[in-house]
């Protein structure tokens, strides 16, 4: 399963609501709120395709300014090279 | 019950996110375990024109994990979305990985050297019944430097024609011709961290939300440490970007010319310009007007030196007074008002102004003039080669900056900044090269516009396609479609999945990709950054560059080509930088970059890079005391240039009444080969949609998602409508994208073009709209 950390970026006061959303999602776990309107946050699910799904939805949460992600990791999915 | 290796797989990507905010996260002992086997390496990312850094993840031959890489100064340890999909891009079940060939209609599996072979049979009975120039190699903003240098060398001294283009003749050529005509030289003077330190932004059409996420982030990050940051969104299409802008200003297609001259008026009639700046760094020109749009085959435009006309900046302020903020408004849909304030803040010495821009300008039937004019902002007010204050054109592709430009790959270029029509340029070249100087042709090639037309008017024998694909990206790409079946040219296509490019060749070569060669590129703040290869390519697949050397030696060009197997990269890298000494574009020995996340040129004597040029305070060719130098202009100094409004090829009517623009979004990538292979992304956003006004949409009794025809005079296409989705354009306007394949919306797109840049306008072209 692929596992990423990711940085959400939220308006100025939007950064508790936001993580209050997100902890209810299947397959992120929250991991820290800064002052600054940061979130840290882990993504997991059974696909790449899992992942993406996932992240566009956050990115679509009122109150989010972006996504981004620091690190994916993938080293269980099969190869799908000829 | 104790930690899984998951769990400190997950404490890594936890940890990673929190350094890249700067917060030190001390991970579980296990945790380094757990990475234990991957061995990282660097690499600037694969997709857009940003050059994020990212550290690749290799473990049994394989990538395994990919993460922001925390030393990258683009980035600071973050990626975008496609970020999830660098990696997987290669990874496709349906990669190329063996040379195919046509044997009537079907592709046949061949060997490397009957492939070979055969494409050198085929130049050289073009070369021999009809000369060098029909001939052609195609090639990208998304080639290597290698692979454009070596495309280079082989097209325009070897075989002695100029027929190279890259595609980034579609994205950023405009940007080029006014950075030549403006300032003597290609690339901009400033740099990302005037992202960082600057106090307004002025967004010229540009979703740099979407496009550009990274840099995005940066400036936002910088607004919202300093509350007087301010972002003004100039556009036709309210966007991601739009919602973090602080203000919103709705602008006709075309309106910019309009716009800026009436603000320019305004900077001019209140006095409200550098009168000192404009005395020492300006001189003021008038080129040639009423310009052609390049729809009819063959047309020749250009602006020769009898063309211009020197004025003084009396002059120019007379040919200004009839840009009024008035007429400014009637062309534009900017109110008059609304100009004034613009004026004022362009011209507010307490403020740092950088103008941003992408392809609403350069994408544009008179792209070069638009770039003009925002120059022209800058220079009147003196807002220029000053930390934090910038114009800055932002680029589409990895190395549009590093290979098309500086290696110079399009029909009319040498490597930096020189030009084939230009003796001394060539006979430079030559030296180099080790070549004669008669070698190299001084007519200019083909133009990609040209060159595929030459293919339907049976003029253009051979063609050669490496790293991307035209025959889905051009505009009214079904006359080009139908020559191309019709099989009106040998085409050969090298790529690394198929694509509707592959679809028409006669013969397919496989590439190896990013990481699976050794490579170097330049992106759009002049940073070139390095990577050595890392993985094996799949099957049969080879380096472009290989690829070309071996056709060059089937050719008789072999000796083009002499370094050594183990120093190849190094060695034509030390060749190619002979070109960028003491010539303002200086880059660094090749070792240099192993161990750097990049580095800006021109690359000083003591090897640091530069990022402002033109300017004592950092450019070495600048001596102290001389404040602001723009060294690469003919008398040191820059041009402002007249440039009035003329209408776009074609705008909406009765029959047609709808403005149509073509752009991209977040998670898909130009023509979709490498981010719509991944089923995933594809999903994301899974096909084109139609944006359209909610008002026009309720008019026409269109609800989100119904099927909507839309028809140009060129072609026709049903797209599902999308209303009140991510982006909304100005009513009488509607938007796609051209990321899917299964939906040619070029089709639809007017091949008319910018003629000094020879630039395609895609963002303007009238449509009408019918629910199917």
């Amino acid at each position: 399963m692929p596992v990423s950390g990711i940085v959400v970026r939220c308006l100025d006061g939007c950064a508790d609501a936001v993580a209050g959303r997100i902890a209810a999602f299947e397959g992120i776990e929250l991991h820290g709120v800064l002052p600054d309107g940061l979130i840290v946050a882990v993504v997991e699910a059974e696909t790449v395709d899992g992942e993406v799904a996932l992240v566009t939805e956050l990115q679509d949460i009122e109150g989010v300014i972006s996504v981004q992600m620091a690190y994916h990791n993938f080293e269980d999915l099969e190869a799908e090279r000829p | 019950m104790g930690l899984t290796r998951r769990d400190f797989i997950k404490a890594s990507a936890a940890a990673a996110a929190f350094a890249a905010v700067g917060v030190p996260v001390v991970r579980p002992k296990g945790a380094q375990a757990a990475e234990e086997g991957i061995t990282w390496g660097k690499a600037p990312c694969r997709y857009c024109g940003v050059g994020c850094c990212v550290l690749v993840g290799v473990k049994g031959g394989r990538i395994v994990a990919t993460k922001g890489d925390p030393a990258g100064p683009v980035n600071k340890g973050l990626n975008c979305i496609k970020g999830y999909f660098l990696s997987k891009a290669l990874y496709g079940k349906d990669r190329l990985t063996t040379p195919l060939i046509r044997k009537g209609n079907k592709m046949v599996e061949a060997s490397w050297d009957e492939a070979l072979d055969l494409i050198a049979s085929k130049y050289k009975e073009a070369i021999a019944s009809h000369g060098p120039d029909s001939v052609a190699m195609y090639g990208s903003g998304q080639w290597t430097i290698h692979e454009g240098y070596t495309a280079s060398k082989l097209m325009k001294g070897g075989i002695g024609t100029n027929n190279l283009e890259p595609n980034a003749r579609l994205c950023m050529a405009s940007a080029v011709v006014a950075f030549m005509n403006t300032f003597g030289s290609d690339e901009p003077m400033g740099c990302y961290d005037d992202l960082d330190l600057g106090d307004t932004y002025i967004l010229w059409g540009a979703n740099m939300a979407e496009a550009h996420p990274v840099l995005f982030s940066r400036l936002i990050d910088n607004k919202l440490k300093h509350p007087g940051v301010k972002l003004i969104d100039i556009a036709t299409r309210r966007t991601r970007t739009t919602k973090m802008a602080d203000e919103y200003i709705a602008m006709r297609p075309q309106g910019d010319l309009a716009a800026i001259n009436a603000i320019i008026h305004v900077i001019l009639r209140d006095r409200l310009y550098d009168e000192a700046f404009i005395k020492q760094h300006v001189n003021f020109k008038r080129g040639k007007e009423n310009a052609p749009y390049g729809l009819k085959d063959k047309e020749v435009f250009n602006e020769t030196p009898a063309d211009i006309k020197n004025l003084t900046f009396d002059e120019y302020k007379v040919m200004m007074k009839q840009f009024t903020p008035q007429w400014g408004e009637k062309i534009s849909g900017i109110p008059a008002k609304k100009i004034e304030e613009l004026a004022r803040i362009y011209s507010d010495k307490s403020r740092k102004i950088n103008s941003l821009w992408t392809m609403g300008v350069n994408q544009h039937s008179r792209g070069v003039w638009v770039n003009n004019l925002i120059y022209n902002l800058h220079l009147l007010t003196g807002k220029i080669c000053k930390p934090g204050e910038n114009p800055l054109s932002l680029t589409g592709q990895p190395s549009a900056c590093g290979t098309a430009r500086e290696v110079g790959t399009f029909s009319h270029r040498l490597p930096a900044d020189m030009v084939v029509m230009n003796e001394a340029h060539r006979k430079k070249a030559a030296g180099i090269w080790g070549i004669d100087p008669n070698k190299i042709s001084s007519k200019v090639g083909l133009h990609t516009m040209e060159m595929f037309r030459a293919i339907d008017r049976s003029e253009l024998k051979c063609i050669w396609i490496q790293c991307t694909n035209p025959f889905q990206s051009l505009p009214n790409v079904s006359r080009l479609r139908k020559a191309a079946e019709a099989r009106k040219a040998f085409i050969v296509v090298s790529d690394i999945y198929p694509t509707k490019s592959t679809e028409v060749a006669d013969v397919i070569l496989p590439s190896a990709s990013w990481v699976e060669k050794e490579g170097v590129f330049g992106n759009t703040e002049r940073r070139t950054q390095q990577w050595f290869k890392m993985i094996e390519p799949p099957g049969q697949a080879r380096e472009d560059t290989w690829q070309m050397i071996e056709f060059a030696k089937r050719m008789g060009l072999g000796h083009l080509f002499p370094y050594s197997e183990k120093g190849f990269y190094k060695e034509m890298w030390e060749e190619y930088r002979k070109f960028t000494i003491g010539v303002g574009k200086d880059l660094a020995p090749y070792e240099a970059y192993a161990k750097v996340r990049g580095l800006r040129w021109p690359v000083k004597p003591d090897g640091k890079e530069t990022r402002w040029r033109y300017t004592e305070a950092d450019d070495a060719n600048v001596k102290k005391g001389e404040g602001i130098k723009f060294y690469k202009a003919p008398d040191n100094k820059a041009n402002v240039w007249f440039r009035p409004y003329e209408p776009p090829a074609e705008s909406p009517d009765k029959e047609y009444p709808f403005w149509f623009s073509t752009g991209r979004v977040l998670e898909h990538w130009h023509t979709g080969t490498m981010t719509g292979r991944v089923p995933e992304l594809r999903r994301a956003v899974s096909g084109a949609t139609i944006e359209m006004h909610p008002e026009d949409a309720k008019r026409m009794g269109i609800k989100n998602r119904d099927k909507v025809r839309v028809t140009s005079r060129r072609g026709t296409i049903v797209l599902p409508a999308e209303i009140n989705g991510r982006g909304t354009p100005e009513k009488g306007n509607v938007f796609t994208t051209f990321f899917d394949e299964t939906k040619l919306v070029n089709e639809l797109c007017i091949d008319a073009f910018d003629p000094l840049s020879k630039e395609p306008d895609f963002k303007k072209c009238a449509v009408k709209v019918k629910k199917a």
